[in-house]
């Protein structure tokens, strides 16, 4: 019985070697452990044996079983590992560029228009929608301009058949608002504005222009400087400094030109400066009693402040676009720098 | 913690309903988490006396009792049996003659039950004796309520029960341990309605008698502050008279016996914890002692105690014990020892009040995993202020309720300062961390209705006050001769200084104070600062944004251009001119009205970058288009663009094809769906597009969208030859005011996954040409729009094989049950008859 085992093994591992797919594994299993293998059989022949024999051939029938099934799943392992490795192409060449996803952009300006939506939602502004196509009264008047003022011209400031002109700053909005609301009133309200200006790398006669008013009880001087600096920490990160300068705008009182410390030499001075360490960024004030009177708020019980920035301005700052007339040309290769900036 | 209208009205008038008592717990701080209502009894149910109980034959359980009704009238006095007595079978164990009971006649409408005269196992009974359950003050329904003796028959139960009554659950946080009894609520009530306080009056015992006393010690003072016991001689333990078993009833604690309720009840009223040991199980320190001794320590490492609770705990170091001169006899502020509980063979008792350190009984408790009512109030904090008091409110009713024979002097063992806390508060302060202003009157009024004793006003110091003399009281003449205006000098800071009660352990702050007046003076009067004023219209802005930002997804490149334009670029494009707006002095006639139409300028970029060699273009913008309405102006928010060329990136592994009618339809379409709308689909007909080459997309007969290819004569007009490139050019135009307005109130509902799997069937048949999809899939869904969850086509061609007339359409059918899983036989069936349908209605032909 033991050579006839001994015989089996030798068999039953060369069955094993020849096993090339899982199928050849599952009948070698069956013929050499099922239940009618010649190993099975053992088990019932053991009566054959002298009881002082039997322990030690059961024994030994439990090793072969042992060994098979290790040889057996051993073979099933580098079967599959073989099965997935020829699969694998291994010339490939990675180097050759992978497959991207059609994907375009937003326009720089409305980039940046966005962050700046953000930033002042971020700090419990709303946004208001104003018209671009105005009368005189909201665009001069009701600001507080006077009648023989300069920007009223021809030469300014472009009007339309019917007498509409086209708005020279987003200011209207804070007369369309009050005249609409009560205080208290947080708003920004981004759009676009026109002047008569001939297009150079600074000007356009269409430009875009962020307005933002406050007005509520206690508001001061002192909450302007204070949302202008968090913006544009928010915007051109920690570290940039803000200041205003004595100004003059009809519509507020007092009034002020705000700089921010140069984002591009940080103050040392530079081209972008023009050596002065210092950016223009718009215009600012205390909201004139006038323009209150003129929309029936009384400014002695309310108090605001408004501003207003160029967003093609900061446009251009950001990206370092030389020249502000690049952005209304719409070129493609332009377009497509600003894929990452709109994800 | 429950409590009861009907106790609580003792200490405090309460004329408000219900609900409004309900409101004004909560908004001053504590929070009512439920409330029961008891009704009253109705008439027909009455003390009943049970004269005599006997075993039902035949019953392993039931009895048959005959009771006395005294001189109530019955309506029915025919069920009245000879000895005028009432028959009555009754299931309760321990249901026995001579019994006081609540009876419920025939006729009673319980709520859940109604008493009819009937028969059990063929005996009459005309009513039922009633449990606790039935009366609705506890759950309990294991046995009769057994009533004491002196109480006569014939009566309303509902004086002896103080019903109708409403039991709130309230909800202490952790900070007011003080108001955790009837009285702490009361007086917190108190001060939030203005309304006096009346506490009970307490007829002080005292006591010379040297018969009997302990030997009391405190081991550990910073565990235990103060200890006050009582010794009591010849009491009898016997159960508790009625008013005091109802009180602990509808509280939610079972009366014991009249100690230990009386303990209880001195707990729920005060929020003291109080515990009763018998005397003659206490052991004596040392031989020689006169007394048995109480020790107050902590326990010995793995020192055992069997508790009342009935398991042995196995004790740290940390944890204090109350031992007498052996053994350790209750865990400290836990709960007592088995050994010396109250029994009724008790004669000689001993009553303890303390103060015990409330983090000392948190960790005990949460160690060893026992909650009880004295471990929750210690873990909050108990005044040691009063423990004297507390030990002299239940002997009264010690005396009063078991008549000792003999009661000892108090014996006090008093580790606890009786330091007064002092502490300011500025109004200044109040105002600034609050939001409003409370005058110097209306903050002494709060404050000293919460038992704060006002002192003086004077200049601010910060902190607990060790010597009030420092303080300096700026006008003090002023200020007690009651006048409210002060001139003060401008670097003092005014403030108020008060006395806080001993039982307010959460009050050690200034800000402790702002705390409580905002709460009495009401959450509600605190101003909003600024109210939005609503200006943003959210949904547009938000829609606005998504549709761009779809489309930057979709690989479109959003262009910004002037909003002034050549009115020959409008004309080029054959459309409408007389809405536009003219210029008056414009800088250039090819920039002289605003645009009504975003697409020239498109068409511009398109032809400016095509010149540069970028063939495949996708280009939006997203600005307003500016039209004349009779005398007035409109500006419409719009989105236009235009696709030509391929529709992918360019790629070495795939293969490119330029885009087709269905590319954009996905494009629209898929945008309108992600907005929420439903939308119809029609040919699109606009002057210069070709003809039936796209969609125009409505909701309710408004056009929302629409796209097709631009005649190539036009593109030619702006310099595009798309004959020339072989390209198409597709116009898409969104039209953002009507896509806003739409869409505006759509809101997003969760729909429940599908508990049971679908099942696909494919079917390719031979459509006729002149059967659309739409009518295919009309038709598909319409056949059992139950099972029938969705088709898609899979395949669709057209080829010289296949019959004139004839497209081969293939589609998935997609079939669910939402009840169940498919079998196979009702599959089959559903697409019988759907290939049926189909043929009937579409002639298609199977192939």
């Amino acid at each position: 019985m033991q050579s006839e085992l001994k015989q089996m093994l030798s068999e039953a591992a060369g069955a094993i070697a020849n096993c090339r797919t899982a199928n050849d594994i599952l009948n070698t299993r069956a013929q050499y452990l099922g239940k009618k293998s010649f190993l099975n059989s053992l088990y019932g022949r053991l009566k054959e044996l002298s009881s002082e024999e039997r322990p030690a051939f059961g024994a030994l029938i439990n090793e072969a079983r042992t060994e098979l099934e290790t040889k057996l799943s051993a073979k099933e392992q580098e079967l599959k590992a073989s099965a997935w490795e020829a699969k694998q192409n291994t010339d490939m060449d990675l180097s050759l560029p992978g497959l991207y996803a059609s994907r375009g952009s937003l326009h720089p300006i409305k980039v940046i228009r966005r962050e700046i939506d953000r930033i002042f939602i971020s700090m419990g502004f709303e946004i208001a929608e104003g018209f671009e196509i105005e009368d005189e009264f909201h665009n001069f008047d009701a600001l507080n301009t006077p009648q023989d003022h300069p920007s009223r011209n021809l030469a300014d400031t472009f009007y339309l058949e019917n007498g509409m002109l086209l708005r020279t700053q987003t200011s209207t909005v804070q007369i369309r608002v009050m005249e609409s609301h009560k205080p208290p009133i947080r708003i920004i309200s981004p759009g676009r504005c026109y002047r008569n200006d001939k297009p150079d790398p600074s000007h356009s006669p269409v430009f875009h222009q962020v307005e933002a008013l406050v007005v509520d009880k206690g508001i001061s001087m002192s909450d302007l400087t204070d949302t202008l600096q968090n913006f544009a920490t928010l915007m051109f990160g920690k570290g940039v400094k803000t200041r205003i300068r004595p100004h003059f705008f009809p519509f507020t009182e007092p009034s002020a030109e705000m700089d921010i410390s140069c984002v591009v030499c940080k103050g040392a001075g530079c081209r972008m400066c023009k050596h002065s360490g210092w950016l223009e960024m718009g215009g600012a004030g205390m909201v004139d009693p006038n323009v209150f009177k003129a929309v029936g708020i009384d400014p002695e019980i309310y108090s605001g402040f408004a501003f207003g920035l160029g967003i093609d301005r900061i446009t251009l700052l950001k990206y370092g676009i030389p020249d502000m007339r690049i952005l209304f040309e719409n070129d493609l290769r332009m377009l497509k720098q600003f894929r990452g900036e709109s994800l | 913690m429950k409590i009861a209208l009907n106790w609580l009205k003792r200490y405090i008038d309460i004329r408000e309903t219900t609900s409004e008592l309900s409101d004004i717990l909560t908004f001053s701080g504590i929070e009512v988490e439920g409330i029961t209502e008891l009704k009253a009894m109705p008439e027909t149910v009455i003390t009943a006396k049970i004269v005599f109980a006997e075993p039902l034959p035949k019953s392993d359980h039931l009895k048959i009792c005959k009771v006395s009704i005294g001189s109530y009238q019955l309506q029915d006095s025919s069920i009245l049996d000879d000895d005028g007595l009432l028959q009555i079978v009754c299931g309760a164990p321990n249901c026995a003659s001579g019994q006081m009971a609540i009876l419920a006649l025939p006729g009673t409408d319980l709520g859940e039950v109604k008493i009819q005269s009937a028969k059990l196992r063929g005996v009459v009974s005309h009513g039922m004796l009633c449990s606790e359950k039935e009366l609705g003050i506890s759950d309990d329904h294991s046995g009769i309520i057994v009533l004491p003796e002196d109480v006569c028959p014939g009566l309303s139960p509902n004086s002896l029960y103080e019903l109708p009554d409403t039991i709130f659950e309230l909800e202490i946080t952790p900070n007011r341990g003080d108001l955790l009894g009837y009285i702490g609520i009361a007086r917190d009530l108190s001060a939030s309605l203005d309304r006096e306080l009346r506490l009970p009056i307490v007829n002080s015992v005292p006591s010379e008698s040297d018969q009997i006393g302990i030997k009391l010690k405190i081991d550990n003072p910073e565990l235990c502050y103060r200890y006050t016991a009582r010794v009591f001689d010849g009491i009898e333990v016997k159960p508790s008279p009625l008013w005091l078993k109802v009180l602990l009833t509808k509280a939610g604690l079972r009366p014991i016996n009249n100690i230990v309720d009386i303990t209880n009840y001195v707990m729920l009223c005060t929020g003291h914890p109080l515990h009763a040991f018998d005397y003659e199980l206490l052991d004596r320190e040392h031989e020689g002692d006169k007394w048995p001794s109480i020790i107050v320590r902590t326990a010995e490492q793995n020192e055992k105690i069997k508790a009342l609770d009935g398991k042995e705990y196995s004790l740290r170091e940390i944890d204090l014990v109350i031992a007498d001169g052996k053994k350790a006899s209750a865990i400290a502020g836990v709960m007592g020892g088995e050994l010396s509980g109250i029994s009724a063979d008790t004669k000689k008792i001993v009553l303890e009040s303390a103060a015990f350190n409330q983090t000392a009984v948190r960790k005990t408790s949460y160690f060893h995993k026992i909650s009880t009512d004295s471990s929750y109030r210690f873990e909050r904090g108990v005044s040691p202020q009063v423990t004297d008091e507390v030990s002299e409110l239940a002997t009264s009713l010690i005396v009063e309720l078991s008549s000792p024979s003999e009661v000892s002097p108090v014996i006090d063992c008093n580790y606890w300062m009786n330091k007064p806390m002092v502490l300011g508060i500025r109004p200044c302060r109040f105002e600034e961390i609050i939001g409003y202003k409370l005058s110097d009157e209306e903050i002494r009024t709060y404050l000293e209705r919460l038992g704060l004793k006002f002192i003086q006003y004077g200049t601010w110091i910060e902190g607990q006050i060790e010597d009030i003399s420092k303080v300096h009281c700026h006008h003090l003449e002023e200020a007690k001769a009651g006048k409210k205006e002060f001139t003060e000098a401008p670097d003092c800071i005014h403030s108020h200084y008060y006395k806080i009660p001993y039982r307010r352990l959460d009050l050690t702050r200034e800000i402790d104070l702002i705390e409580e007046l905002a709460r009495l003076a009401g959450y509600d009067r605190v101003p909003h600062k600024t109210a939005i004023s609503a200006v943003m219209d959210q949904h547009a802005y938000i829609t606005t944004n998504k549709v761009e930002d779809y489309l930057v997804s979709r690989g479109f490149f959003e262009t910004l251009s002037f909003s002034f334009t050549d009115p020959a670029g409008i004309s080029k494009l054959e459309i409408d001119t007389t809405d536009v707006l003219n210029l008056i002095n414009p800088q250039s006639s090819n920039q002289s009205v605003m645009r009504n139409t975003l697409l020239p300028s498109l068409l511009d970029n398109a032809a400016y970058n095509i010149n540069r060699g970028e063939k495949h273009l996708k280009l939006f913008e997203s600005a307003k288009t500016y039209h004349k309405a009779g005398a007035g102006i409109r500006e419409i928010p719009s989105i236009c663009a235009i696709v030509t060329g391929n529709h992918k990136e360019e790629h070495w592994s795939v293969k490119n094809e330029p885009v087709s009618f269905y590319h954009i339809k996905g494009i629209v379409s898929q945008l309108c769906e992600l907005l929420g709308i439903n939308i119809e689909q029609s040919a699109v007909s606009k002057d210069y597009l070709i003809n039936s080459t796209g969609l125009s997309y409505k909701h309710n007969d408004i056009e929302l969208a629409y796209f097709g290819k631009l005649r190539p004569d036009i593109a030619e007009r702006f310099s595009i030859d798309t004959l020339t490139l072989k390209q198409d050019l597709w116009v898409i135009e969104l039209k953002m005011s009507e896509l806003i307005e739409v869409s505006r109130n759509r809101a997003l509902t969760y729909t429940d996954l599908p508990r049971y799997p679908s099942v696909t069937r494919n079917l390719s048949f031979l459509l006729p040409l002149q059967h659309s999809y739409a009518d295919l899939s009309k038709e598909t869904l319409a056949c059992d729009p139950e099972l029938i969850e969705e088709l898609s086509v899979f395949d669709e061609y057209r080829s010289k094989q296949i019959p004139s007339g004839y497209r081969s359409v293939s589609i998935h059918l997609f079939l669910r049950d939402k009840q169940k899983t498919l079998t196979e036989e009702r599959i089959e069936q559903v697409v019988e008859s759907v290939v049926k349908k189909l043929q009937e209605k579409l002639q298609i032909i199977m192939r």
